[in-house]
């Protein structure tokens, strides 16, 4: 058993034994939690990811004659920052997109910006009172400009998170990076072995006020994470930190492709050894960690879990979904981690940084409860037109004419004897078809299909409609037999429902 | 440096384009893609700098109606932005980019057939196509 004071002592002397999570793993692994415990005083663990619940707080100073940006509106290289506190103070989030260049460049961007000690173009607007009577404002400013610029970021660090892949016929642009169809790959995020949480899980040591490493700076944290949810191991912590003494190296703005910007957060925590269970946590190898492969195909809250990975097949580059073996894309650098963790390692050694014990512990009771929705999205289902004619394949292409005439159809699904889907056919394929010579629908039809799912919500169909520009989609029960059709027409009754 | 070539010939010839290539100039390039669209065959190899040379002086081309086309193109990564992070590797096609030993990422250019999958996917734009 020891304190977080004899720890201190040890490193003011310049005696305390200090270890990576990685070398952590490899001495538990020889000798033992218990032995551990005694020769080991400090683990040190790191983590970089992009962390979209990061920012930070700026103060401008005042201007002359003063202006009341708070109320009004505030741009920084034409990324909107909040304005919704005093005078010349902002929160510039890493996920606000430029007005004028997109996703190419964010709140990340800027920070990462400042912190590289660039100019970087502020303008405001505010509404005018008597003390503070100015109504616009065009300037550069740089970080050295700025009183105070303090990253603060309400989650990160995430304990664990779930890998994802997609079931779908087509790719798609997550936040967990590009997925693409068909489980065609996988990506997951944190550090696995390095990750700050997962080595103590139960928060004996991380709690209120531990300093940390963060951004290349010393941090500390500030209380529990959003979203902090201990019961099912996805903790969280909120950090803060002051963000003229970080370093670009562990503060990177980023775009995360067809989703958003994000700022990379660099952030090590020190785990005190105070006895042999500590030890044990932090000596945990990735075998041992587990998380569920999620398939963010289905656009649902709860995700159905593909199947169970453990941080090694993960780390491994290549896993298992199905029958086939797919590769696997980390999101977040393990290289990076690894530098953290050996950073926060010297300086703790040099006795640069000292320990600090937590003055509140996390909560370990907390649930992450869903938003509360006062009308819930309706099914798909729900809404779908279920008279739907289809036609076979050996269809001759004169009958669906007809039946697309009369009607007044726009498409007709083809479907087999067991009523599955295999293609469909529009009034455009049956006039290219004129003088091919063709006669079977079979022979013309569309193969690859748009299609929507009984249980899915309407919102992600609706996405769907818009983004292939189609004004309808066949739906599928789980059998993959046809049991109606969702048009835009359907959508836009229930728009007039729901107002 | 070896140099990448596109081969292209309508789709009526069919044949063993590559084992043709090989019988009738003697020279051995490494096929790094084999394409059929609708315009007929594509083959993406690799040869010398001077090989290339070789195979498009050759009547080889003519007889066979095969288009030859050098790809100018290389991929570029910026090491000093790249973080490591890994967000590519799992959209490479070819097994061009990976992570090595120490966790930095690979780029095997040798490997890559320029499909662009990668460039976009990168947080930090690290990746770039660049033409030369
Ligand atoms: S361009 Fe395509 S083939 Fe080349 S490295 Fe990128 S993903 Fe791989
Ligand atoms: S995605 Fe970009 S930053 Fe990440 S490893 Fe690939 S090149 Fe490097």
């Amino acid at each position: 058993m020891k304190t977080v004071a004899e720890i201190n002592e040890k490193i003011r002397r310049g005696e305390a034994v200090v270890v990576t999570a990685e070398e952590m793993v490899e001495i538990v692994k020889e000798k033992g939690a218990a032995a551990a415990a005694r020769e080991v005083d400090v683990v040190t663990t790191g983590t970089f990811g992009a962390m979209c619940s990061s920012g930070a707080f700026l103060n401008f100073g005042h201007a002359d004659p003063p202006i009341k940006l708070g109320g009004g509106e505030i741009y920084l290289n034409d990324v909107p920052a909040y304005a919704g506190l005093a005078a010349v103070d902002t929160y510039i989030g890493s996920t606000s997109i430029s007005r004028t260049r997109g996703m190419e460049y964010g709140g990340g961007h800027v920070i990462e910006d400042l912190v590289r000690g660039k100019e970087v173009e502020l303008r405001g607007r505010g509404y005018g009172t008597d003390c503070y009577p100015r109504k616009e404002i065009e300037t550069t400013i740089t970080i050295h400009d700025l009183n105070q610029a303090i990253l603060y970021c309400p989650r990160t660090a995430y304990q664990r998170y779930n890998a994802a892949t997609n079931s779908r016929d087509e790719t798609l642009y997550t936040y967990m990076g590009t997925l693409l169809p068909e489980y065609g790959n996988v990506t997951f995020s944190g550090a696995g072995v390095l990750g700050p949480l997962g080595r103590d899980p139960g928060y004996r040591t991380i709690g209120v006020g531990t300093r940390i490493f963060l951004g290349g700076a010393q941090g500390y944290i500030a209380w529990e994470g959003t979203q902090h949810y201990p019961g099912k191991g996805l903790g969280t912590i909120a950090v803060v930190g002051d963000l003229k003494r970080m370093d670009a190296r562990y503060l990177r703005g980023c775009t995360i492709h067809r989703y958003g910007t994000s700022l990379y957060v660099g952030l090590g925590i020190p785990i005190p050894i105070l006895d042999e269970e500590v030890a044990r946590t932090a000596g945990t190898d990735e075998t041992q960690l587990r998380t569920n492969l999620l398939d963010y195909g289905v656009p649902r809250r709860e995700r159905p879990v593909v199947r169970e990975v453990t941080y090694a097949e993960l780390r491994s580059g290549r896993i298992v979904v199905g029958k086939k073996e797919v590769p696997v894309s980390p999101l977040s650098s393990f290289r990076m981690a690894r530098e953290i963790a050996w950073t926060l390692k010297r300086w703790i050694e040099k006795g640069e940084f000292l320990l600090s014990e937590p003055v509140e512990r996390l909560p370990a009771d907390r649930v992450f409860r869903p938003m509360k929705q006062v009308a819930p999205v309706p099914l798909v289902r729900e809404v779908m037109t279920r008279q739907v004619v289809t036609v076979g394949p050996e269809c001759s292409i004169a009958e669906a004419a007809r039946i697309l005439a009369e009607k007044g159809f726009d498409h007709l699904p083809v479907v087999d004897e067991h009523r599955r889907l295999v293609g469909i056919i529009t009034s455009w394929d049956i006039a290219t078809s004129v003088g091919t010579g063709k006669t079977r629908v079979s022979e013309i039809m569309t193969r690859k299909v748009v299609t929507a799912r009984e249980d899915e919500p309407v919102d992600s169909v609706a996405r769907s409609l818009e983004l292939h520009s189609i004004s309808g989609v066949p739906v599928l029960n789980e059998r993959g037999e046809v049991t109606g059709v969702l048009t835009s027409d359907d959508l836009s009754k229930l728009v007039g429902r729901r107002r | 440096m070896r140099r990448k070539v596109l081969l292209r010939c309508s789709r009526e010839r069919g044949g063993p384009l590559l084992a043709e290539l090989v019988k009738e100039t003697g020279l051995l390039p490494h096929l790094l893609r084999a394409d059929l669209t609708a315009r007929g065959s594509e083959l993406l190899i690799s040869l010398e700098e001077e090989e290339v040379e070789t195979l498009r002086t050759s009547s080889f081309l003519k007889e066979k109606g095969v288009e030859l086309r050098e790809i100018k193109r290389t991929l570029q990564l910026d090491r000093e932005s790249c973080t490591d992070c890994g967000a590519c590797i799992s959209l490479c096609p070819t097994g061009a980019l990976r992570l090595g030993e120490d966790y930095s990422l690979q780029l095997e250019e040798e490997r890559c057939v320029f499909c662009g999958l990668c460039v976009p996917a990168c947080p930090v734009r690290a990746l770039k196509m660049g033409e030369f």
